[in-house]
């Protein structure tokens, strides 16, 4: 199983030095709509857990969606 | 023809869809028409015979178009919008080549409407080219 920050670095295309809870779309130039879609789709696939159509739209922050996936996975 | 119209909710993860394509001179040279790829192994006989396969093959990414057809087509179908596509090319396809497209549903995003569909090209029993769709299911 890959872990959150290998999944923000593939899909988003960052090292991993570089990721902080922090980071939104404004910051990480690859988060577009649909490598959000895609970036979404292999956390719940990876972690095998499922999202609301709200918590995706809110998700503003890399780390609400490190949140998210933490809650789940609990 | 008409593309399969299926909704999301309806799509079950482990479902199949499949169809098969002859692949004939003329389509590799179209293909190379519409692509602008005329690169000698798929065109020119002569030289195709001095290379290790001996032939001319058909272009790799021609099987791509048929992923297209796969999820376009069959899985999901009509509703499909097509993201991302993964290929790898195991085998040279040749002129007169029938090829079975197999696609598999993996995954379904119940947030987000993806799908992961699995496909694989097989030839006489052998896989030669396998990839992965990410598609999304319009509403």
């Amino acid at each position: 199983m890959k872990t959150f920050n290998q999944i923000v670095q593939e899909l988003f295309n960052i090292k991993e030095e570089a990721i902080r809870d922090e980071l939104s779309s404004k910051d990480i130039p690859n988060w577009d709509s649909m490598n959000y879609l895609l970036f979404v789709a292999e956390l719940e696939k990876n972690f095998n857990i499922s999202f609301t159509m709200d918590e995706v739209m809110n998700a503003q922050t890399l780390g609400d969606l490190r949140k998210l996936v933490e809650h789940r996975a609990s | 023809m008409n593309a399969r119209d299926v909704s999301f909710e309806a799509l079950q993860i482990g479902e199949t869809a499949t169809f098969s394509r002859t692949i004939h001179e003329k389509d590799v040279e179209a293909f190379a028409l519409l692509s602008g790829d005329m690169n000698p192994l798929h065109m020119d006989e002569a030289y195709a015979q001095t290379t290790q396969f001996g032939q001319r093959i058909v272009h790799g990414m021609f099987l791509g178009a048929l992923c297209s057809c796969l999820v376009g087509m069959y899985l999901p179908g009509k509703r499909c919008l097509y993201l991302s596509q993964t290929l790898i090319f195991k085998k040279p396809v040749f002129i007169g080549d029938t090829v079975d497209v197999e696609g598999t549903l993996i995954s379904k995003s119940q947030s987000t409407k993806l799908l992961s569909v699995d496909i694989v090209f097989i030839r006489d029993k052998e896989v030669v080219a396998q990839g992965q769709a990410q598609v999304q299911v319009l509403g």
